[in-house]
């Protein structure tokens, strides 16, 4: 009863928080002050929302050991990710999201992704009104990759977590574009989201501006050094995580 | 403000100033960049707390990310105006200044974008507004965010994050230890010899992992042979009790956003719903930072060079708020 | 204080069934009196480790693992439950106390199980002002731990471990980071505890000598699951795994046996036994020949100008303290090292100048940390892949390994061979390379005497007129085993190369136990001593 209560609420808090990226999309035709407004509540309601899902995935029995293997992958994220800074499109840090998530499970994934970005922002300075929803996004990345299915066979293993891993590059990368769409194109211009307009058309011209902001393109840097990355260190990387849950007796409880 | 820190230099500073002091100065003076319209007020408050950062500052890695947040603000500033030339709704009623042959594109996406054309004064005015009220806020917060120590900050978190705190915690500790250990593995590497492709990918992060696990799975002994872990008086029912507060939390705040999105009713409604949801939210935080029993033994003090700070930035967001800076 | 009754504690394998059929513990029975200093003994892999942690649910709960029997802890039974329900009781300090700090200023490390244990503010107050006063942290609550030395450290973990009010404490290999300086200390303070405070402190070593003279009793746990307690000169009779001094006495049949220096010394006097010379290695060919190399890393110089050769058929052992540039020398000398100034010659060339791959066949090296070198899988993989790697037939590194390390599964993980084990297969792995030149920087570390004899063994079996081997090392026992020549670093400069004899003999700084004992001249190792 407890755990489908927090099921529950893990999925309303997903749902809210693709709602409070999308709302470009979506807003009804008003002042603009009502937009100011809204825009000013998301930048309240995504911290909140991040704040209690944590807190319901950390009030279990989350044990010293995960807590230790959660805090290796984060600073293992945070450096790997202080190593691959400044590339262009190089985005090194979700596939030990992705590798942790699938052998340690959801619960496990979101805290990996979440501290992940905060703590690479701690070290680097990036801390801003952006960082919840960036916390978020990768949050959402590592949720998500604790429900890919598993399989024996190796190939089929592989197609699985590389799939996820594009899919996942791209719909971050669409979820961050949307979030800073109407602060840095603002209202009024022809890439802008027009308040009430029908989604189709405000869609359209969000496409258009990933396109000329270049978006597409980190995205799809990310997906590739994603999947590279799996590619190339997912077996053993996986191999490695297991023999550790084996060893502390832990398991994808989380 | 100059003059108070450099006779007294040691009264702000990373190490003696209370994290959350930093912080709530660097969010009032954020919040008064966001209420204010001002082009000159805005770039008063950047140009502050910048000055406030190279005072203050001493030589901790995070004292030098305030770069990073004048790059940001920068970038900002300018992709607003580019996207006001560039993008600009064609409006050359009024104050055009600069004439830009026009271009049309079909992406085909159902309209054709028309790029540049006539840019007036007003258009790119607004864009500078806009871009320098970003900017401030983006450096009120690296203020904060340089000047702040994290590790003090993790000090201070609440109970309910208290597993958060000490994973992130732990991740901090781990960061330093992991880079030596990335060289040592490097080297060692030289002496086994280069395997070709996958090989020396693996060959590197697999025994920095494997050391790292290994000394994390030491320090989580060593927690837990240390009390970590301890249930306390935490009964079932206040388990049970968070659960449900948390459920009722989200419901409430995703009616409440949905409201303010969709619906065309009173305004008021959903803004009472989404502030419900705060109460509740805060009830949650309560209930579950209660579920521990810990001594805080050592707890950071507010000292009057703290409030003096807080009070400081108040006097700004007091006068946002009276409107002296939107003419 | 603690009373174990029929304890039986085993491995599982990864079928969740028991890996062996003997228990790593049968069937224990042991009391601990409150203030009793207790060493805990045992050969590398016997379990000493497992033991201890059975006594704080760090077994089975950290180790995987079923536990059986009874174990009263002030008159409680708590087999089986967590560690955090042992907290209050038991006090436990790690190997490396760096590796288990949680926080990173001593004053919050010290209190951090009180606050756990939701102990009020003022009786925290009491205990620090206590406990620093006792292990003389007063100066030092403010600072950060990474700033401290390493017994300033343990003592901060000692305080930490006991802030709960701990009335036993249990400690892992607690001095093997120290000097000698630095593990007096600390085993003068833990003795001090037992006496004064009444705690019963648990000590697991294996450098025994240090320790033996300072216990109340000994307790050894044998590696065929059983565990015995008792007097410290009636629990080494048979061992294998004791110090050189104690191995003198069991040779020559002394009853007690002699546990001190001067308890040796004594019964030497009174009946010297034959010995033999030491057997030295002819140098063979000049290998490596090193003109004015040195070192610098910024304004800090690690090898003052420094030449020397190495000769084929011959162990060269390099001493010298910690910082005294022994590691610094040895990557120079491998190549890949900072070199700022000098040459290396070898016969096809200098290796700093060759490529990668190339330098492996001219110079190889185990590193400190020999685990760094394994990254698959498997033993199997790792083995095919350094066949592969060498270009040699399939199963050369194996034929290589099983020599060194005796027959073992193949499809065990690298990381789950014992040290002693982990360091034979990269010992293979290089030596398959067939390089001239081989070196070992600090191989003995975490090897019982008895292991550090195979490897010895192993090192006399490898070498030939055409390799030279070098080991940096401060371990003195291990370089008399070993070594046909001894250089002595001192701050960056080669301050002693002479034979073992001189260094290592009587009377000198670097005195081996032997040597002391027996104060004869060409005597320096157990192996010379006819009985």
């Amino acid at each position: 009863m407890n755990k489908l209560i927090s099921r529950i609420s893990v999925g309303i808090a997903g749902l809210i928080s693709i709602l409070i990226f999308t709302w470009p999309l979506f807003i009804k035709a008003g002042e603009q002050n009502e937009t100011l407004l809204a825009q000013t509540v998301f930048i309240v309601l995504m911290p909140l929302v991040l704040i209690l899902v944590l807190i319901e995935f950390a009030t279990g029995d989350i044990s010293s050991k995960h807590l230790a293997l959660l805090g290796v992958l984060i600073a293992l994220n945070a450096v790997i990710r202080l190593l691959g800074a400044g590339t262009a499109g190089i985005e090194t840090a979700f596939f030990l999201i992705i590798l942790g998530a699938f052998v340690f499970g959801s619960g496990f994934g979101f805290i990996l992704g979440a501290c992940s970005i905060l703590v690479s922002a701690l070290l680097t300075g990036g801390i801003g009104p952006w960082l919840p929803f960036q916390m978020m996004g990768a949050a959402l990345v590592g949720l998500g990759a604790g429900l890919i299915p598993r399989s024996n066979r190796l190939w089929l293993q592989k197609v699985f977590l590389i799939g996820y891993a594009v899919f996942a590059s791209f719909i971050y990368g669409g979820l961050m574009t949307m979030w800073n769409w109407p602060y840095l194109a603002g209202t009024g211009t022809q890439l802008s989201y027009v308040a009430g307009d029908p989604i189709t058309e405000n869609l359209s011209r969000f496409i258009q501006y990933e396109l000329f902001t270049g978006g597409l393109v980190w995205d799809l840097g990310r997906a590739i050094t994603t999947s590279v990355l799996i590619l190339l260190t997912g077996t053993a990387l996986i191999a490695t995580l297991k023999r550790a849950a084996t060893r502390a007796g832990v398991g994808r409880e989380l | 403000m100059s003059a108070l820190t450099s006779n007294t230099s040691h009264l702000f500073s990373t190490t003696r100033t209370h994290p959350g002091a930093w912080w709530l100065a660097g969010l009032a003076l954020a919040l008064s960049a966001s209420l204010s319209s001002n082009l000159m007020v805005l770039m008063a408050i950047s140009v502050g707390a910048m000055l406030t950062v190279w005072l203050c500052r001493d030589d901790a890695p995070w004292s030098r990310s305030i770069r990073f947040y004048f790059f940001l603000g920068g970038i900002v500033v300018l992709l607003r105006v580019i996207f006001r030339v560039v993008f600009n709704l064609a409006d050359a009623s009024q104050d055009v200044f600069l004439n830009l042959p026009s271009f049309s594109i079909d992406l085909g996406l159902g309209n054709s974008l028309h790029l540049l054309g006539a840019v007036s004064v007003l258009s790119i005015q607004a864009a500078l507004v806009d871009g320098f009220r970003l900017a401030a806020i983006i450096l009120s917060i690296g203020m904060a965010n340089s000047l702040a120590n994290p590790r003090k900050l993790l000090r201070a978190t609440p109970g309910a994050l208290y597993e958060i705190a000490t994973a992130v915690s732990i991740a901090i500790n781990l960061a330093p230890q992991l880079i030596t250990s990335l060289k040592l593995v490097r080297r060692a590497r030289g002496l086994r010899g280069h395997s070709k492709g996958i090989k020396s990918l693996t060959g590197i992060v697999i025994p920095v992992l494997e050391d790292t696990i290994e000394q994390s799975m030491q320090l989580a002994a060593s927690m837990s042979a240390r009390g970590f872990g301890r249930k306390g008086n935490r009964t079932s029912l206040q388990l049970r009790l968070t659960r449900a507060s948390t459920f009722l939390t989200l419901t409430l705040l995703t009616v409440g956003v949905a409201m303010l999105l969709f619906s065309s009713a009173q305004q008021f409604v959903d803004l009472v719903i989404i502030f419900a949801g705060l109460i509740l939210a805060g009830v949650t935080f309560k209930l579950s930072s209660t579920r521990t029993t810990r001594t805080k033994y050592i707890v950071q003090r507010w000292h009057i060079a703290d409030l003096v700070l807080v009070l400081l930035a108040s006097l700004v967001l007091l006068a946002a708020f009276s409107g002296v800076f939107s003419k | 204080m603690i009373e174990i009754k029929n304890l039986s504690f085993s491995y599982l394998n990864a079928e969740g069934k028991q890996k062996s059929e003997e228990p790593q513990l049968n069937r224990v029975n042991l009391t601990i009196a409150p203030g009793e200093f207790v060493l805990v003994c045992g050969p590398t892999g016997s379990g000493k480790s497992t033991f201890l942690k059975t006594l704080n649910g760090l077994a089975p709960n950290f180790t995987g693992g079923v536990i059986t029997g009874e174990l009263l802890i002030d008159g409680v039974n708590l087999l089986g439950a967590e560690p955090y329900e042992f907290s209050h009781l038991v006090g436990y300090v790690n190997q490396q106390p760096e590796g288990a700090f949680v926080a990173d200023l001593v004053l919050d490390e010290i209190v951090y199980s009180a606050e756990q244990l939701a102990i009020g503010k003022e009786q925290i107050t009491k205990d620090v002002q206590r406990l620093s006063k006792l292990l003389g942290l007063e100066e030092l609550l403010n600072s950060p731990l990474s700033t401290l030395s390493g017994g300033q450290q343990q003592r901060v973990a000692i305080a930490a471990a006991l802030i709960s009010g701990a009335k036993v404490l249990l400690l892992d290999e607690p001095t093997s980071a120290l000097d000698l300086q630095g593990a007096t200390e600390v085993l003068n303070l833990l003795q001090k505890l037992a006496r004064e405070e009444g705690v019963s402190v648990l000590l697991a070593e294996h450098r025994i000598s240090r320790v033996v003279g300072s216990v109340d009793s000994v307790i050894v746990v044998h590696g065929d699951g059983s565990v015995t307690k008792g007097n410290p000169a009636d629990q080494f009779n048979d061992a294998r795994f004791a110090p050189p001094i104690i191995e003198l006495g069991q040779q020559l049949g002394w009853k007690p046996l002699a546990m001190t220096a001067k308890q040796a010394q004594a019964l030497w006097k009174k009946a010297p036994a034959a010995f033999v010379e030491k057997h030295f290695n002819e140098p063979g060919p000049r290998v490596l020949e090193v003109t004015d190399l040195e070192v610098t890393f910024g304004s800090l110089s690690a090898v003052k100008k420094t030449s020397l050769s190495l000769f084929g058929n011959q162990i060269t052992a390099l001493m010298g303290e910690n910082g005294s540039g022994k590691t610094s020398l040895c990557w120079a000398i491998q190549g890949s090292g900072t070199r700022t100034s000098g040459t290396v010659e070898t016969a096809t060339g200098d290796p700093k100048n060759m490529s990668v791959q190339d330098r492996l066949e001219v110079t190889t090296m185990v590193p400190q940390r020999a685990a760094d070198l394994l990254f698959l899988n498997s033993l199997a993989d790792e083995l095919h892949e350094s066949d592969t790697f060498a270009k040699v037939p399939a199963g050369t590194t194996a034929n290589l390994f099983q020599k060194l390390a005796g027959r073992i599964d193949t499809s065990i993980h690298p990381r789950d061979l014992s040290a002693g084990q982990q360091l034979s297969l990269v010992l293979s792995l290089q030596l398959v390379k067939n390089a001239p030149v081989l070196i070992l920087d600090e191989p003995t570390r975490g090897l019982d005497y008895a292991a550090k004899r195979a490897l010895a063994k192993q090192l006399d079996q490898v070498r030939n007129a055409e390799r030279t081997v070098l080991i940096a090392t401060h371990d003195i026992e291990f370089v008399a085993m070993v070594a046909d020549r001894v250089l002595v670093l001192k701050d960056g400069s080669i301050a002693k190369d002479a034979s073992p004899l001189d260094v290592l003999g009587s009377g000198q700084e670097l005195a081996s136990q032997i040597a002391d004992v027996t104060n004869e001249a060409g005597l320096i190792t157990i192996g010379q001593v006819l009985h």
